[in-house]
């Protein structure tokens, strides 16, 4: 199992063993209520004592999952053939699976603590066209996963040049350290949707914190201090502000568990990241396979000063595909204009994506009026006359829509704009923060240029890209323009030699 | 470091004299035949109410009257929308252009296309027509269809394609 020998199957190391039951604990816990049901079953069927059937249930489950799990590394095989890697599994059901080299497009590691310390690593297979990743390998050595790595990317290169493989680690593109990790917690956006679920287990608990609170402020005072609606209202507010100290601790976590000593790496032609506190992921992608480079700054990063890069690959038409892209997560500008000009080869360097950037091209005001009418106007006067009849002068507070809405309205019109080069453009956009998408036209599959009545008559347009990885739109840009774009287009990519994958 | 020559914008060809060629002339027909049953199916639920009330028809004369009204612009709109249909097979991509309100023109590159299909309904069938499928890659918003093509159109077009797209390979 050291070498990438061929023609022989092999198994992995025993320790895939863990690799099973951790993937059968996660199906269990996915499918709760199905796995509680033989388990309440077997405690219910038998008579005897209620802590005894526990007891004897919980270690039959642990009996019956380890065996599951041992049959299941048991019955997993590979093999290598010349440009393909065949993996047979399945204990009743049986599989085989045969992935082409060429369908390859990343291979990404992962490594919990006890493998780490057998220097073994679980070798995730991403492919083409396929959600998710298709094929692991569990508990191979790391040297193994680096020759295959280095297989691999001969037969997709289809020179016999090797690739180096092993960068030093003092060659790292970007290396981050604990105050970004708590930069990456802090600006967290799941923190907030995480809170958004709580909240009204938070409400129903701050009454309980409240009572228990009071209790012992009027114990500690003897009753001097009434508790009333003002300390009621410190008491909520320490209370909601606990909450959320909580949680950015629990996202500084997160981003400590995922990224801790991150490292980015340029292996030849492929990205390669490396990070992690107690599971350490390793991912890699082609840099030809990037369609799009997504630069984002929410507003906590925005306060920072500090961008999240992403990479995006071709993802299949089925559903959208989180796991295809390569995430930098936290960049500074001068990093981000670094890493464009690496990732974005070889035409990238002449565009700017920094969205403060003075050379974004802004988008014709007129793209204010139609969501003014469609989002300010038509939701206030629609929800004025549903809810005047109910509520009466109440009502009027929809009225606090318009201003609001118009505000917004301009801020993203001030965000929107683009800016292209010869070879690529940028799209920029954002509300409270700021996104810009890269993109060479060379990668594009397809073009359209919309007019509605009213653009026409103002002689504008909207030019759309279809990328493999979604679609990039440019609205209220002049007719002239959009035109010019698109014939510009379709000739770089149909004068383009190379492939666009 | 290695650099294109500029090229002169002004010499890109473009889309402004394109021949554009028609829709098949049956299918404003087909495409009204098709409205035509979904009409019938609306008249003939409108009649359930009063059917089911026991012969009970004065009440859901304003329903039919809706459905009459709405239905007589259904049913035209056909022959002002296919003619705003249009597609284009240059040498190196497939233009195709529609919409009456919101006109669109989508450029589809052959050395982008992963696969060509055509398909047809079995009203596409009565009238002799059927749909060319393009599909490249991502799929996002649907890929460039275009329906109401002769069957043998959409089948000489299919060919045409695909030999285009195998020749862009070759020259890889």
């Amino acid at each position: 199992m050291k070498t990438t020998e061929p023609g022989r199957w092999q198994r992995t190391s025993p320790l895939a063993v863990l690799f099973f039951f951790g993937k059968l604990l996660k199906l269990i816990a996915q499918n709760a209520w199905q796995s509680i049901a033989p388990f309440a079953a077997f405690v219910f069927a038998f008579e005897g004592e209620l802590a005894t059937k526990v007891v004897l249930g919980v270690a039959a489950f642990f009996v019956i999952s380890t065996s599951v799990a041992v049959l299941k590394y048991w019955f997993f095989r590979f093999q290598l053939v010349d440009d393909s890697i065949l993996i047979r599994q399945g204990v009743v059901k049986k599989t085989q699976l045969d992935i082409k080299f060429d369908r390859i497009q990343g291979i990404n590691t992962q490594q919990n603590i006890v493998f780490r310390y057998f220097g073994l690593v679980t070798v995730n297979l991403d492919t083409a066209g396929s959600s998710g990743n298709e094929g692991s390998l569990p508990a191979v050595t790391r040297e193994f996963a680096d020759s295959l790595r280095t297989m691999i990317g001969k037969v997709r290169k289809g020179d016999d040049e090797v690739v180096a493989v092993v960068t030093p680690d003092a060659d790292a593109l970007l290396s981050l350290d604990s105050r970004d990790m708590i930069r990456i917690g802090l600006a967290d956006r799941r923190a907030l949707i995480v809170f958004a679920v709580l909240s009204p287990l938070i409400e129903r608990m701050d009454d309980n914190v409240y009572k228990i609170v009071a209790n012992y402020v009027d114990d500690v005072l003897g009753g001097a201090w009434q508790t009333n609606i003002a300390a009621g209202a410190v008491i909520t507010a320490s209370a909601v502000i606990a909450v959320i100290a909580v949680l950015a601790l629990i996202s500084i976590g997160a981003a400590f568990l995922r990224y801790h000593n991150f490292r980015l790496f340029l292996d030849g032609d492929t990205l390669r990241s490396h990070g992690g506190l107690l599971t350490s992921h390793e991912v890699s992608m082609n840099l030809a396979k990037i369609q799009t480079l997504r630069l984002e700054q929410g507003i906590v990063m925005r306060w920072f000063d500090r961008y999240r890069l992403s990479g995006r690959q071709a993802r299949s038409s089925q559903k959208q595909d989180k796991s295809k892209n390569f995430i930098i997560p936290i960049v500074t500008a001068a990093q981000a204009n670094h890493l464009r000009e690496i990732l974005l080869v070889p035409e990238g360097d002449d565009l700017m994506q920094i969205p403060t950037s003075p050379e974004f091209i802004p988008l014709s005001p007129y793209y204010m009026r139609t969501r003014f009418l469609l989002v300010s106007l038509l939701p206030t006067v629609v929800a004025f006359a549903v809810f005047w009849n109910l509520i009466g002068p109440a009502s009027l507070v929809f009225l606090l829509w318009l201003p609001l809405s118009v505000f917004l309205i301009y801020r993203s019109w001030q965000r929107g704009g683009y800016h292209c080069s010869y070879d690529g453009l940028v799209r920029r956009s954002g509300l409270l923060g700021y996104r810009s998408v890269a993109l060479l036209y060379r990668k594009v599959q397809r073009v359209s240029v919309t007019q509605s009545r009213y653009q026409r008559s103002k002689d504008l347009a909207s030019l759309r890209l279809y990328m493999a990885s979604g679609s990039v739109r440019i609205p209220y840009i002049e007719y002239s323009t959009a035109k010019r774009l698109r014939d510009y287009i379709l000739y770089k990519v149909e004068s383009s030699q190379q492939a666009w994958h | 470091m290695f650099r294109n020559p500029e090229i002169a914008l002004d010499g890109l060809p473009d889309m402004e004299d394109l021949d554009w060629q028609q829709m098949h002339p049956r299918y404003a027909r087909r495409m009204q035949m098709e409205r035509l049953i979904f009409v019938a199916v609306a008249m003939a639920v409108s009649f359930v109410p009063a059917i089911a009330s026991g012969g009970e028809f004065a009440p859901t004369v304003p329903l039919w009257v809706l459905v009459i009204v709405v239905a007589i612009p259904f049913l035209g709109w056909p022959l002002i929308s296919v003619p705003r249909r249009g597609y284009v097979i240059r040498s190196k991509d497939i233009v195709f252009k529609s919409g009456v309100f919101w006109r669109s023109v989508t450029a589809v590159p052959f050395n982008r296309v992963q696969h060509v299909e055509t398909n047809n309904t079995p009203l596409d069938r009565k009238f002799g027509l059927a749909n060319l499928q393009i599909f490249t890659a991502g799929g996002s918003g649907g890929d460039l269809s275009i329906s109401g093509l002769g069957a043998d159109v959409a089948e000489r077009l299919r060919i045409y394609i695909l030999d285009k797209v195998g020749a862009s390979i070759e020259n890889h």
